[in-house]
């Protein structure tokens, strides 16, 4: 018994979910009928009249159906009463018009009448229909709003910790994102989302919200989720939330879901003060300074040229899946041959990071290097480099790390790479250089974190001590 | 006898054997099993089934250890796993709760025990306070106890996570679930998913080294680091720190070099022509692990020795060259990294302290574990970071599972000495390299660590901050097999952005 209602209500799904096809049919095939109508009365077109008939009977038959698929997908589906109600009645009346056209036809009555009432009913179908799934602001926001909030509108706060938090902020993410479907005019899932009220009490599925705790709210779960899933708020057609709009309703959420407090009244990790604080200047968010992966892309790299270097053993990596950008990794070879350098110059667009260490490179094998002037990681340690070497690093300009452990540099011969400004992490372990020069190195690269190594643990006598047990055996 | 005379007499021989099966096996294995297979195909593929491309697209058969790039430029390029098999005390090391001492020796209350299961506790059992001092250490003011003075040193570089949970209470099955993403045998290990993800760096490394210590291999066996459903190609190799590394790595006597390499080809031309019949991926794995094989010949006894380290690095770390412990295995670690492998697994056994014995004792055998581990792990940390690895080395401290704030009652008896029971509920885990953000901690539990408050973290989502270091979506990474999509957190898994830089 429940099988077979399961398999009714899965054929209701079924059908309801042709209604936005079938819809499209009577539209199409009723205007028509009453172009071909229209058409007949003049001399010209008089043979149209014989037409009539039949497309209004097609008409007639896609008009009913439509109807019935509209009914079940109205019963599974999750719509505005109030724009149901219009849109299936004025649907029903334009299947019964159309009955009725198409039989006082048959019987040679004269239906331009008829005809004129249908077109206006199709219309008029139409716009409740389209209503329904588009909004009911559809039609008229094209013209209405001006351009630029057309485009997705950057929230601007100003003054963000004296705003308050749940109608200044919350609020306009909502109502840009959230009402189109669950507003006043449609509440898919029973969820409405425009007032505090409605907002407290949930969904079809419980809960939406859990004050305080991000991890239990529905809401939080279903924005979090990844796109591909379908349980995923928004819905992929529509816009999605940014990621600072993300950030805003997480935190919301997480402070207590609080619809009167203000900003500052409200706990602020680091993070959200700095979402916040972009909101205040109306500034997108500093871009996350760690990858040193340019936003714009390369051209593809030679295939030849990394295929060559592959079979020599050399790692030749993409930085990721759809990037241009390469990785090489020298870790398999001792020994590189000019060959190897050369191939390497002509990936010199696409290069990010280096490591080529405990190789045979020297002082005129890294002449070849110089060209890579993409390179922003580079490790040669344990090479024979010194102090002539690092000092024509300089025409590498985008180096952010450098690898220097093992090599016989000085502090000297690294003050030398003091134009390079964008260079943050070096390591100098096992080099000639001592603790006693780190303090000027450190004047004159203050953005870098220089790592002299060498680091001992003390010596504790209970690391070789095993305890023993003082007690005696039961 | 030159090469190629020997390579024609190999195959002949393989024909020759081949031939010999078909008299007997023939008829039945091709013959029935065909017509079956025929017919049953037919069937298939008349329902839209039928064999398909899968969505494997990152696995390459004829160079499945290539290596391959991330889905975003990850921070972590490698990663070192240490798991404490048995499961170590979080309350003698990391979780700090004055009020526990206070309860010691009174009866567990009957709320804390309603609904519970535990592998060995009966009846009501009393509580027992921490049996380690603790005290604050670095910028971050990290609780640590005494039991780990030398981690409190680089105490700022670690992120701890407080509020681990699991839902296995027995070693093997939660040891699966940390490393595979199931407690049942046969989902891949972590390490697995990353060498299927990335492939080896260095062509002459697998991608995936397990080394084990402390007596014993994990109670959950090789599965937890096994390839599962992956290609087997995949699966963690396991190195011995004393002897040989790998078992049989030498030649035999009276083999030399070329002759070992001869027959390599041989058998894997013979492998080809059977791949070319079957068309099963796996013959051409198992042909690149024969030529895997033979390069680890050279390159493991050289990267797997450490006689050749400084003094002032054994110092540091507290090795002993010849011998299998935990010391000489990170300091293996590290090299291995620094090598080009992806993912070096270690197991120390010996952490359940049950309170059985004195070696199973929170005071007493805890502790000796903790000063076998403490000085190594530290060394690791200070060692990555001076060579400019540590950025890009993922260092996860784990275990399966943590242990109970009650004294156990094995059988509803008193034990001789002081331990603890398995306890799923809250444990520790500590992560630190590799872009996450050091000096941070997350979670809470209650103040006798027994139920959870906030930040509660499960192995799934450890799995998932792992995979997201290295630059994966781990929603994405997922291996087509039975006919349906697998991913190592199964349907779980959230990144804990939390600690991450």
């Amino acid at each position: 018994m429940s099988t077979l209602f399961i398999l009714l209500f899965s054929l209701v799904n079924f059908f309801g979910s042709f209604h936005p096809l079938l819809v499209h049919l009577p539209i199409g095939i009723l205007l028509l009928a009453a172009l071909f109508e229209f058409l007949s009365q003049k001399e010209k077109y008089k043979f149209l009249a014989s037409a009539v008939n039949l497309s209004l009977f097609i008409g007639m038959i896609s008009a009913m159906a439509s109807c019935l698929s509209g009914y079940l997908l109205s019963i599974e589906g999750d719509y505005d009463e109030g724009l149901i109600f219009n849109h299936q009645w004025s649907g029903i009346l334009l299947a019964i018009i159309s009955i009725f056209a198409w039989y006082l036809n048959r019987l040679g009555r004269q239906i331009s009448w008829l005809t004129g009432l249908m077109v206006f009913l199709v219309i008029l179908t139409g716009h409740f229909g389209g209503s329904i799934t588009h909004g009911s602001d559809y039609l008229i926001k094209a013209i209405s709003a001006a351009p630029e909030e057309v485009a997705q509108k950057r929230l601007v706060v100003p003054n963000v910790q004296q705003a308050f938090a749940y109608q200044d902020i919350i609020k306009p993410i909502l109502t840009s994102k959230c009402y189109k479907c669950h507003g006043p005019d449609k509440q898919k899932g029973k969820l409405r989302l425009d007032i505090p009220d409605f907002i407290l009490k949930g969904g079809k599925t419980g809960k939406t919200i859990i004050a305080g705790n991000t991890d239990e709210s529905e809401l939080i779960r279903r924005i979090l989720l990844s796109k591909e899933s379908h349980d995923h708020m928004p819905p992929l057609e529509q816009p999605q939330l940014t990621k600072t709009e993300l950030d805003l309703i997480h935190w919301w959420v997480g402070s207590g879901a609080d619809f009167d407090k203000k900003v500052a009244d409200l706990v602020q990790t680091e993070k959200i003060k700095l979402v916040l604080a972009s909101l205040q200047s109306g500034e997108k968010l500093e871009k996350d300074p760690v990858s040193d992966i340019p936003e714009n892309e390369v051209e593809q790299a030679d295939t030849k040229v990394v295929q060559e270097l592959l079979a020599r053993g050399v790692a030749v990596i993409p930085v990721a899946m759809n990037s241009n950008y390469l990785s090489v990794n020298f870790v398999a070879l001792d020994t590189i041959t000019d060959n190897d350098l050369k191939l390497l110059q002509s990936l010199s667009k696409q290069l990010k990071w280096l490591k080529i260490g405990d190789t045979n490179l020297d002082n005129d094998k890294l002449k070849y290097l110089l060209k890579l002037s993409s390179l922003s990681r580079l490790s040669i340690e344990r090479t024979a480099v010194n102090d002539e070497g690092i000092a024509m690093l300089t025409s590498l300009p985008k180096l952010t790390y450098l690898n220097l452990v093992g090599t016989s540099v000085t502090a000297k011969g690294l003050m030398q790479l003091q134009s390079l400004k964008g260079l943050r992490q070096i390591f100098v372990y096992q080099t000639a250089i001592s603790g006693k020069e780190f303090s000027q190195l450190n004047k004159i690269f203050p953005k870098a974190v220089i790592d002299t190594g060498g680091y001992k643990l003390k010596f504790l006598e209970s690391d070789t001590v095993e305890l023993k047990s003082a007690r005696v055996k039961l | 006898m030159n090469k190629d005379a020997q390579e024609q007499r190999l195959i002949r021989e393989a024909e020759h054997a081949t031939l010999q099966m078909y008299t007997r096996r023939h008829f039945l294995k091709e013959g029935a099993m065909g017509f079956g297979a025929l017919a049953f195909g037919s069937l298939l593929g008349s329902c839209g089934f039928g064999p398909s491309s899968a969505s494997n697209t990152i696995f390459d058969a004829s160079n499945p250890l290539a290596p391959k790039p991330p889905m975003f430029p990850g921070k972590a390029k490698s990663v070192i796993y240490l798991h404490m098999a048995g499961a170590p005390s979080q309350l003698e090391m990391f979780s700090y709760k004055p009020e526990l001492a206070k309860l010691d020796g009174q009866e567990c209350p009957q709320s804390l025990l309603e609904g519970k299961k535990f592998a060995f506790i009966r009846g009501v059992p009393k509580m027992l306070g921490p049996q380690a001092n603790f005290r604050q250490h670095g910028k971050s003011g990290l609780w640590l106890s005494d039991n780990l003075p030398h981690l409190a040193t680089v105490a700022d570089e670690i992120a701890m996570l407080n509020a681990v949970t699991t839902d296995q209470f027995n070693h093997a099955p939660a040891q699966l679930l940390m490393h595979t993403g199931s407690p049942r045998l046969g989902r891949p290990s972590i390490g697995a998913w990353v060498t299927y993800g990335m492939g080896s760096e260095n062509k002459n490394l697998p991608g995936f080294v397990v080394l084990t210590s402390g007596g014993n291999n994990p109670d959950a066996g090789k599965s937890v680091w096994g390839s599962g459903f992956l290609p087997s190609v995949y699966q963690g190799v396991q190195c011995r720190g004393e002897g040989d590394p790998v078992l049989f790595i030498k030649d035999p006597e009276g083999m030399d070099r070329d002759l070992r390499k001869a027959s390599i080809e041989a058998i894997n031309k013979i492998n080809q022509k059977q791949f070319e019949e079957y068309q099963d991926p796996e013959i051409l794995s198992r042909i690149a692990q024969y030529e895997m094989a033979y390069k680890m010949q050279i390159s493991v006894p050289e990267v797997m020795n450490i006689n050749d380290e400084p003094a002032y690095i054994h110092e540091m770390y507290g090795t002993e060259p010849g011998k299998t412990s935990f010391a000489n295995n990170v300091l293996l670690a590290r090299k291995l990294v620094e090598k080009g492998v992806r993912f070096v697994q270690l197991f120390d056994w010996g952490w359940d302290t049950h309170g059985t014995s004195a070696s199973g004792s929170v005071d007493i055998g805890l502790v000796n574990k903790c000063r076998s581990v403490d000085k190594p792990i530290t060394a690791l940390i200070l060692d990555l970071k001076q060579r400019g690895l540590l950025d890009e080395t993922l260092v996860v401290w784990g275990a399966e599972f943590g242990r109970t704030p009650m004294q156990e009652n094995r059988e509803g008896k008193d034990l001789p000495f002081k331990g603890r029971d398995h306890h799923a509920g809250a444990f520790n885990m500590w992560m630190a390299g590799g872009g996450i953000k050091g000096g941070t901690s997350y979670g809470e539990t209650d103040e006798i660590g027994y139920d959870i408050v906030n930040g509660k973290t499960e192995a799934f989502d450890i799995q998932a901050t792992i995979l997201n270091q290295l630059g994966f979506e781990h929603e994405k990474l997922t291996f087509e097999s039975q006919g349906r999509p697998f991913r190592l957190t199964d349907v779980g898994g959230k990144v804990i952005t939390q600690i991450v830089a």
